[in-house]
């Protein structure tokens, strides 16, 4: 539909010329494909949205045909949209590829649940490629429902940043590829809570009771409220050092004092007001702001949860060349700018800070974006636990979020 | 009406009238919001904030491709279902309605216990059933639910419309001669007709609308309010606003053209 | 019914009807038992072959028996197709649940749970979500006892004074629920959003502070707290409970209205003593359709709630689809329904019509 024209479109403009320019320049576009590309400009509503849940009705599993099936977490992708061309289709405009894009991921215990019954049983799921956070792909590995990657047809995996080379998750780094990395902290609606917060504590707050929200990602909400009690969530090992904060959740939660535990679900809540503050995602709040600029992101000087996500192939997928040549797009620097330039999270693709400059230098100094070390030194990644003790943490997790 | 009416007691009325307009009211409520917001034209994911007045989702009612594709969904399994749950319970309303017999009690019962069993332990009952027998749940399973309940609901729906007919103008006809065969077409079903309508478009309404039963049994199969709420998450159309106010609206005609039809009918005899 | 001539048709077959009952019953029994998989292997095929059986014995015997044993073997076919269907798809599913429930899970991660007499579910259902039982019930009382404050008084004004809008007044009250449960549900939590228009509104009229003070609001928001919930579910049963009411007021014959008002001089002891024992039924089978589906409801407390107003049925569909525990969910839902049923008995005894429909 045509849209009149809006704050959104207005502060896009000027990105997206720069964004436009820079990618046809870079990835060398023909003429045609140019023109393809121009054209998918006018005629947005038929152009596939990013967000189409999955609808397939055959009950047979396993990705269609020669479409690519990616379901990754929403607004994590720039998508094609008022004047835009997003990384889907550009990829689609360069390879031929077809590709399929949903944002079938809001929290990963429930798309587990949605898998495993599959998975389980030793059958396929629809999609080629999915995009879990790393403690879930830990758990897929060790429960052998994935293919390793064809990493070797992906020679842009080079880029990778050090850091995330064969990580504690996937130590042979052979399964997974991380797609964006970030951190969880106090995303908050200035108009409601009538001051900047300072602190984790700000939750507890009674002038905000029924108005705080927290993640169903229980690495990200315990793990900010643990860093608030200054305890060191990296190296977590039994249910007792983690027990204060499962205690003050539990009380914030009986006191009245949660509104809704969430997953990616919360930018209506807090872009309107029904929170007043959550913890959230860093990169989700630029995303929020783009409908009510009163929204703002705390990194908390107790510190901030660090986490990735990772591209990781489900048992059986068969589009593995068309999965390969996909990654590849994603991790050739010039497209990973375009991504992290919209959703405004911690590229895993080295090189990624040139191109943006080029897009936009402000983004390039922001320190969510582009951390700095005082920034990496006040985080923290969750701790991987054995098995018996990660179950106990769930349970009791969600004993408290759970119905 | 008799007897004097006092100031008291026609305050009294008037008072009681009032409060049922304001009952009629309060039920319209969501639905001012709903058929109002098809007209908004949303600036960010979610239509609940009015913006400005436009057209343009109406004129482009299935500008969602995915909401399309689950709509569509709904329309098939309704479609489907509607039309085996009418015929198998059409049948059982006529036996129960026209037959008086032994272990009828039990079958009664048996009709009933469905509608009074909370949705979502049919729904997760069925889904312990298709885990149990290893079916991948999807298309067919959500048919078969929707069967499942509706099947009740049209048995008992057409038993009570049948109730009052005379069943001796089917003696007569085969009196007459006419084989029993023959009479149920031409005697009996254009009788029972306007009640097996009735039940089956209340069923295909009850089809297009479940969410509870078809959360269960839906596997990874996308119907209109598992779409709703599963993309509700991320956005909220306004399209989803559209095709409600359609649905609405065409349900709102046939009740207007079977009334219409209703009144005729009774007119004429 | 018509009483059915017994003496023509010669005796070719003996007693019809029980030949029908008992091909109905037992196809009906054999298959609920193949679906709930007492029977399996040849056991199933076995049982599945005498489903058949029992299918053409009750056709072969319509066939060779004369008119009057195909009439009196009639409703048993009739009646087949959708006792199969519901013997099938709604009384081995409940014989599957039950097994389930008493079901362990053999690893944390594992799909098939096995049979294990496990009676600590039942122990978790109770101990570890008996608020939500708590809620669902009370919620759903509630909500019922509002639906019939709602609901009566208009259901009666459109049945004695409706005049010869009456038709059009019930279109009205049916009208709103042609559009989407969860859209309504939905357009109830734009409304009440902190923001929104309605508490824009009470905050106008300065009645939030009224409204603060007797608990209907809570820090200036209504959406996500007990009220919000309880509102959705009248507002989502309110028809349930109209219509019923409204089927048996207008059954009343106005002459008796007037009658009693001659009778008993004022027109609330002729409502009293004669309109409201005369709409019982009406009461008795909406408090049913009302009470039944809120307790076991999660769609209003998902999305007008909070984690602390969640009902049973939240938890419900939270173990079965987002933990996975499915043994402890069919459990839980094993128990909402015997709560359910072991109620309506009471209620119906003590208020009861054999009636339902």
């Amino acid at each position: 539909m045509k849209r009149s024209i809006r704050p959104r479109a207005v502060e896009l403009s000027r990105r997206q010329f720069l964004i436009r320019s820079g990618v046809l320049g870079a990835a060398g576009l023909t003429a045609p494909q140019l023109l393809a590309a121009c054209g998918g400009d006018d005629d947005d509503t038929s152009a596939p949205s990013p967000t189409d849940a999955p609808s397939g009705s055959s009950p047979s599993a396993g990705g269609g045909g020669d479409t690519l099936f990616f379901e990754n977490w929403p607004a994590y992708i720039d998508p094609t949209e008022d004047g835009l061309t997003g990384t889907v289709d550009r990829f689609m405009d360069a390879t031929g590829i077809d590709m399929r894009y949903s944002e079938a991921f809001n929290d990963n215990v429930e798309y587990f649940a949605k898998i495993q019954p599959v998975l389980g049983r030793g059958d396929t799921i629809e999609p080629d490629l999915i995009a879990p956070t790393s403690w879930m792909v830990g758990r897929l590995i060790s429960l052998g429902w994935l293919d390793t990657l064809p990493i070797d047809q992906v020679p842009n995996a080079v880029n990778l940043r050090d850091d995330l080379v064969n990580p504690a998750w996937d130590p042979t780094g052979e399964f997974s590829l991380p797609w964006q990395t970030g951190f969880a902290g106090i995303a908050y609606n200035l108009d409601v809570t009538g001051r900047e917060l300072t602190s984790v504590d700000d939750l507890w707050d009674p002038e905000f009771a029924g108005k705080i929200g927290a993640l169903t990602e229980m690495r990200d909400t315990i793990g900010v409220i643990l860093l608030s009690m200054g305890v060191d969530i990296s190296t977590l090992e039994t249910f007792e050092q983690a027990a204060p904060a499962f205690e003050k959740l539990e009380q914030a939660k009986a006191d009245g004092q949660i509104r809704r535990f969430h997953g990616n679900d919360y930018f209506d809540d807090l872009s309107n007001g029904n929170f007043a503050a959550t913890i959230g995602w860093s990169g989700d709040v630029a995303q929020i702001q783009l409908d009510n600029p009163a929204v703002r992101f705390l990194f908390p000087e107790s510190g901030a949860t660090s986490w990735a996500d990772a591209m990781v192939m489900p048992k059986g997928a068969v589009n593995r060349d068309a999965a390969a040549a996909w990654m590849d797009f994603a991790y050739d620097p010039v497209q990973a700018a375009q991504i992290t330039a919209w959703v405004q999270y911690v590229s895993p693709v080295k090189g990624v800070r040139e191109e943006v400059e080029k897009i936009d230098p402000e983004l390039a100094d922001n320190p969510l974006i582009f951390p700095d070390e005082a920034t990496l030194a006040a985080t923290r990644s969750f701790a991987t636990l054995s098995e018996d003790v990660e179950a106990e943490f769930d349970a009791a997790f969600s004993r408290i979020i759970g119905a | 009406m008799s007897g004097p009416t006092s100031v008291r007691g026609s305050v009294a009325k008037w008072a009681l009238n009032i409060y049922a307009l304001l009952a009629l009211i309060y039920l319209f409520i969501p639905i001012a919001w709903i058929v109002g917001f098809s007209f908004n034209n949303p600036r960010g994911n979610y239509n609940v904030q009015w913006q400005e007045f436009t057209l343009a989702n109406w004129r482009e009612p299935f500008g969602d491709e995915a909401l399309t594709n689950a709509f569509v969904e709904s329309l098939r399994i309704a479609a489907i279902s509607t039309a085996v749950a009418t015929v198998i319970g059409s049948l059982m309303a006529i036996a129960l309605a026209r037959y008086r017999f032994r272990g009828s009690g039990t079958l009664n019962f048996l009709i009933v216990l469905p509608l009074t069993t909370p949705e979502i332990v049919l729904g997760s009952s069925l889904a312990t059933l298709f885990l149990d027998w290893d079916v991948t749940r999807g298309f067919t399973t959500v048919v078969i639910a929707h069967i499942m309940f509706q099947v009740s609901f049209v048995a008992l729906t057409v038993r009570a419309r049948v109730r009052g007919f005379d069943w001796t103008l089917e003696q007569a006809a085969q009196d007459l001669g006419a084989s029993p065969v023959r009479t149920f077409w031409k005697v009996t079903f254009p009788l029972i007709l306007p009640g097996i309508l009735a039940a089956a478009l209340l069923s295909f309404a009850l089809s297009l609308d479940d969410f509870i039963i078809t959360l269960f049994n839906a596997g990874s199969l996308n119907t209109f309010p598992l779409y709703i709420n599963g993309s509700f998450r991320v956005r909220f159309p306004p399209q989803v606003n559209v095709l409600a106010s359609a649905v609405l609206l065409i349900s709102v005609a046939l009740m207007i053209g079977g009334m219409m039809i209703g009144s005729r009918r009774k007119k004429s005899s | 019914m018509t009483a059915v001539s017994t003496q023509d048709a010669p005796e070719r077959v003996r007693r019809p009807e029980l030949v029908g009952l008992a091909a109905l019953a037992g196809a009906g029994v054999l298959l609920a038992a193949v679906g709930a998989r007492w029977f399996t292997g040849p056991l199933a095929v076995v049982a599945l072959a005498l489903v058949l059986a029992a299918i053409i014995w009750l056709v072969f015997t319509a066939v060779a028996g004369g008119p009057e044993a195909r009439r009196r073997i009639a409703p048993y076919g009739l009646l087949k197709p959708g006792t199969l269907w519901l013997a099938l798809f709604y009384l081995a599913p409940l014989v599957t649940l039950l097994r389930l429930s008493l079901s362990t899970l053999p690893s944390r991660f594992a799909v098939e749970a096995e049979f294990s007499w496990e009676f600590q579910n039942y122990v978790d259902a109770f101990t570890d979500f008996g608020p939500q039982f708590q809620r669902a019930f009370l919620y759903a009382a509630v909500a019922t006892v509002l639906t019939i404050a709602i609901g009566y008084p208009l259901a009666y004004v459109i049945a004695f004074r409706g005049g010869r809008y009456r038709s059009l007044l019930l279109g009205l009250v049916v009208v709103p629920f042609f559009t989407s449960y969860l859209i309504r549900t939905i357009a109830w939590r734009s409304l009440l959003n902190d923001n929104g228009e309605i508490v824009r509104f009470l905050d106008a009229v300065r009645l939030s502070g009224l409204f603060e003070s007797i608990g209907i609001m809570d820090n200036g928001r209504i959406l996500q707290t007990p009220v919000a919930v309880i509102g959705g579910l009248t507002y989502n049963f309110l028809p349930f409970m109209i219509l019923p009411i409204y089927v048996s007021l207008e059954k009343v014959d106005p002459r008796l209205v007037d009658a009693a008002q001659d009778l008993y001089s004022t027109s609330t002891a002729a409502f009293r003593r004669v309109v409201l024992p005369l709409s019982m039924p009406g009461v008795f089978a909406g408090t049913l359709l009302t009470f039944i589906p809120a307790a076991g409801d999660f769609v209003n407390a998902f999305y007008l709630g909070s984690p602390s107003t969640t009902m049973i049925g939240n938890s419900i569909q939270d173990q079965f689809l987002v933990q996975n525990n499915v043994p402890l969910a069919s459990a839980m839902s094993f128990v909402l329904m015997a709560i359910i049923t072991v109620l309506v008995l009471i209620y119906s005894k003590y208020f009861g019509t054999e009636d339902l429909s």
